[in-house]
């Protein structure tokens, strides 16, 4: 079943003084099944995170359509957009975005709250999240009291706890040591295993060469896509440098 | 700006026209660089603040110019314009006040006033509390600033500015700050402070123009503290530089904040103190008591405001925490939590606004009760309106003051009515119910509770005055206690037993002496023989105690009324000696001048404290802003709507904005009864009056907090969304 679908989308930036027009998407078309895991790769500047964030409806397209499980996200109305993407979507981002006013369980339990969830229902539903990532014991711990990975962990709980359609992850390595990062992209694994859909933007080819299929964006379209298939992280990892040597390169040849 | 710095440090050849680079483009990138950046200067006044002064002999950071620093100031100042501006607003402000209360208490115009020095002694210690206050809150706001720019500084320390340099820079922002304060300070105080002089006159009800001119003590005066002030900050400032290196510079603000812990006793301790504060100001019903309790129950409710705001505020807020089914509500989730990381960050701001709120209150409000109260402090005063004493008392100068006061109305053509005249003796004493005891000067404290004023009137003035005919052995009295009753058929005068003939409900001479800070006992005993025996033996001031004293009032025109009391007194002092007599309507002018003089220092200090008060909520929220904006910017992208956002912050903002009003409001009703009292001292005991004083204080005080409050949370807002 296709979950997200992506058409023609294409994103303008006007400097403020008016005149300049940047073209951050020009013609960007991929579509998403449910249960996929994908990653989207690009240089700096390629417009991953303005896609991202027209995929968290955090900003409009200048033209085309997302629609996430047919709905066209630019239908849904202003005031029911939070309550639309606390359900539906669920956040990963590269610099956690805890908040350290509250605990990690009250930062896990904050789209919930948010939503207006009972203590009862939260308490039932952040059990096996918390075993399954391994964070139970740093429940009630600060975010400035555990590392990144700890921290990430927990981000990823808070993202998993409202059941979304997709997990949306900005550069969730980005801010991890290499071990950290391993472990990180093993659960993403395991989660997607367990049926979760997850799309991510990374730099990082170690990180990528977990996804089922990797998109490649280049000056604001899709320029290229690798599929799994069967094989292993590391032949994975062998064909999307192979794939980033030919965009640096220039791919027109 | 990296690469044109490094150039300008490590440069050091000035013959090579490329490395002289603009300096100025440290602080603001891109203004004025591109001038020199063709290596083609022929504009060499541009330029003249980038030369090396010693001929590039000093290639490190020491070799700037001395108008490097001065440029670099400015711009800094410049740039931060939105945080300096309101600090040197206030610092003119500051300065403005303190040179006009300076100037105003030194003008040479006031000494035709009479009384004036009583009032000019309080303006000195006005003065002294407007200085040190200037001191603290323009030392926490520099603080503030200073913090807020430690980023800044950390980057040009990383440019290549070592500390002696960046001191260099501070000195100059100092510089130019103390010197635009210390001038529009004074400048505006030169020209408001004629406005201001003229306003004090009219409430002190003077009408001859005095001239209000330039003090160059008071310029003086003023340099001075300021000057002091300023150089301290600067100081602090440096001191605060050396002290921190470099990464923790450019890292200053942020530091990862820990949940605050409950902390019980110091919760228990401000609860108890402000219980015992609120208790002594309800108990408290004697003026005499009440001067010394005000002190008392101001230290425990202050202490109070602190703790409970500091810890009682958290401790309450752990303990919503704790209850898990309120606290994991929408509403209350992000409210109880951010207050936590409030209240711990703000606790003491929101004291000290607190705290002065109920100063800027009670001063404004206590000297408007005066002022508004006279007419009702000159009628308790003086019931009637001519009052005569005479002391040194004999039947012949008793028939003198008679005479004199008979013809000299006559004369002036008006009539005596409502006249009560007696001997009086009085003197102190401690009075447990049944004992008059004698105060003993050694005795180290005195219980104020039993301290009595006793009058004596003998008989023969006792049945004149009330038409009649009791009669009194040796060893007898009648007893009179205002609003109380006795009930006992003896009491002791020290060693000797007294016996009450009648208690009395009433006494016409109670009119001649009403004290507003003792109580008193009134007596009638026997004759004047006794009454002088009495006060030889007890009163303190010997025979002094002892006088004649004659009240009466007059009936006739306004400037007959005068011309009697004038030649009256005339005759008095002339023909008499030692007698004085006094005039309402005369004292009245006193009463004005002094309650005006009062009213206009406290609403001068109240108008400085809110000055103040405003300034550091201006700072609170301007710093929480850029705390909460990272803050909401996470909530929003894990799903919280802006509607809710908006509500989130605003109940926050809300409360701590209105918490220290509140609080200040609380305690200024619980603390209505003692100042109540205090005022009664002054010889005022209008209630009415006084609460609505009160009630209309606070009514525009929370007008302007709540301008305020607008003003703030709309800049709040703008930095949040």
């Amino acid at each position: 079943m296709t979950l997200l679908e992506v058409q023609n989308v294409k994103k303008i930036y006007t400097t403020r003084n008016g005149g300049n027009q940047v073209e951050a998407l020009r013609d960007v078309n991929f579509s998403v099944e449910s249960g996929e895991f994908v990653a989207i790769m690009g240089e700096s500047g390629s417009g991953k995170t303005t896609l991202l964030n027209i995929l968290a409806a955090l900003d409009k397209p200048t033209g085309g359509k997302v629609k996430l499980k047919g709905q066209d996200l630019s239908l849904v109305k202003e005031r029911e957009m939070a309550a639309f993407r606390r359900e539906n979507l669920g956040f990963v981002f590269q610099d956690f975005n805890l908040l350290d006013t509250f605990s990690l369980e009250d930062n896990i339990y904050l789209p919930l709250v948010l939503a207006g969830q009972k203590h009862v229902v939260m308490a039932k539903r952040l059990w096996p999240i918390a075993q399954e990532l391994g964070i139970t014991p740093l429940l009630k711990k600060y975010p400035y009291e555990v590392s990144g990975g700890q921290k990430q962990r927990a981000a990823v709980a808070r993202a998993l706890i409202t059941k979304p359609q997709i997990i949306l992850a900005d550069e969730p390595t980005g801010a991890l040591d290499s071990k950290a990062a391993d472990e990180l992209m093993r659960i993403f694994g395991q989660i997607n295993q367990e049926g979760q859909t997850i799309l991510m933007v990374t730099h990082s080819v170690k990180a990528a060469s977990h996804a089922g299929r990797v998109l490649f964006i280049k000056d604001g379209e899709v320029f290229h896509q690798i599929y799994r298939g069967n094989q292993s992280d590391e032949e994975m990892y062998q064909k999307i440098t192979a794939s980033l040597t030919v965009l640096m390169t220039g791919g027109e040849r | 700006m990296a690469v044109e710095l490094s150039r300008l440090v490590s440069s050091g050849d000035t013959s090579n026209k490329r490395s002289v680079c603009e300096p100025v483009c440290i602080g603001k990138p891109g203004f004025e660089k591109e001038q020199n950046l063709g290596g083609q200067d022929t504009d060499t006044g541009q330029r003249e603040g980038g030369h090396w002064p010693d001929g590039g002999q000093n290639a490190g950071g020491q070799g700037f110019h001395g108008g490097f620093y001065v440029r670099l100031a400015v711009t800094n100042l410049r740039k931060n314009g939105k945080a300096y501006l309101p600090y040197l607003l206030t610092c003119i402000i500051t300065v403005l006040m303190f040179y006009v209360l300076s100037a105003i208490a030194k003008n040479d115009g006031l000494n035709e006033l009479r009384g004036v020095e009583s009032m000019r002694s309080v303006m000195r210690a006005v003065l002294a509390v407007v200085g040190i206050f200037a001191t603290i809150f323009l030392l926490y706001t520099n603080n503030i600033l200073i913090k807020q720019r430690k980023k800044e500084l950390g980057l040009y320390h990383v440019l290549g500015l070592d500390k002696g340099n960046l001191a260099r820079m501070l000195l100059w922002e100092s510089v130019i700050t103390t010197v635009a304060s210390l001038v529009a300070g004074i400048l505006g105080g030169i020209l408001l402070g004629k406005l201001l002089f003229l306003i004090l006159l009219k409430l002190m009800r003077f009408s001859v123009p005095l001239a209000f001119s330039i003090e160059m003590e008071a310029v003086k005066e003023s340099v001075l503290v300021f000057g002091a002030i300023f150089l301290v900050s600067f100081l602090r400032n440096v001191w605060q530089i050396g002290r921190t290196n470099p990464v923790d510079l450019l890292h200053g603000s942020q530091e990862g904040e820990r949940e605050p812990k409950t902390k019980i006793l110091p919760t228990i301790i401000g609860v108890a103190a402000l219980a015992v504060g609120y208790y002594i100001a309800q108990a408290t019903d004697d003026p005499l008591s009440a001067v010394i309790n005000i002190f008392v129950a101001v230290v425990l409710v202050i202490i109070a405001t602190y703790t409970l705001f500091m810890a009682g505020s958290i401790a309450f807020l752990k303990f919503l925490k704790r209850r898990k089914n309120y606290y994991y509500q929408t509403r209350h989730f992000t409210n109880v939590s951010g207050m936590l990381y409030r209240m711990k960050q703000n606790a003491v701001g929101m004291a000290n606004i607190c705290i002065m709120s109920c100063a800027v209150l009670s001063l404004i409000s206590v000297t408007l009760s005066l002022y508004l109260g006279a007419e009702d402090m000159l009628r308790t005063r003086y019931p009637r309106e001519c009052l005569a004493n005479v002391y040194q008392v004999g039947t012949e100068r008793v028939e003198k003051e008679n005479q004199i006061v008979e013809e000299e109305t006559d004369r002036a053509g008006v009539r005596i009515e409502n006249r009560v005249s007696a001997h009086l003796g009085t003197f102190t004493t401690l009075w447990d119910g049944e004992r008059m005891s004698f105060v003993d000067e050694d005795a180290a404290t005195i219980a104020l509770d039993q301290l009595y004023g006793i009058y004596v009137i003998p008989l023969e003035d006792y049945n004149r005055m009330e038409k009649k005919d009791v009669s009194l052995k040796n060893g007898e009295a009648l007893f009179y206690m205002p609003d109380k009753t006795f009930g006992k058929d003896t009491f002791w005068i020290g060693e000797t037993e007294v016996r009450v003939k009648e208690e009395l409900h009433s006494l016409a001479a109670e009119e001649l002496s009403t004290s507003a800070v003792t109580k008193v006992i009134w007596l009638v005993v026997d004759g004047v023989e006794t009454v002088e025996e009495l006060v030889g033996q007890y009163s303190a001031i010997g025979r002094d105690g002892f006088f004649y004293m004659d009240g009466f009032d007059i009936e006739g025109g306004e400037e007959a009324r005068a011309k009697a009391w004038q030649s009256i007194n005339a005759r008095m002092q002339e023909e008499m000696g030692d007698a004085a007599v006094f005039w309402r309507e005369e004292r009245r002018e006193s009463y004005y001048m002094s309650n005006g003089g009062y009213l206009f220092i406290g609403m001068f200090a109240g108008a400085l404290f809110l000055v103040g008060m405003i300034l550091i909520i201006y700072y609170k929220q301007i710093s929480e802003g850029h705390d909460d904006r990272e803050r909401f910017q996470i909530m929003k992208k894990v799903g919280m709507s802006q509607k809710e956002i908006r509500a989130t912050i605003r109940s926050q903002v809300l409360m701590v904005f209105f918490l220290p009003l509140a609080t200040a409001v609380l305690h200024i009703a619980f603390a209505f009864h003692i100042f109540s009292t205090v005022l009664r001292a002054f010889g005022l005991s209008n209630t009415m009056l006084e609460v609505s004083c009160t009630a209309g204080t606070i009514g525009v005080f929370a007008a302007f907090y709540v301008a305020v409050f607008f003003l703030m949370s709309r800049e709040y807002y703008r930095i949040v969304r």
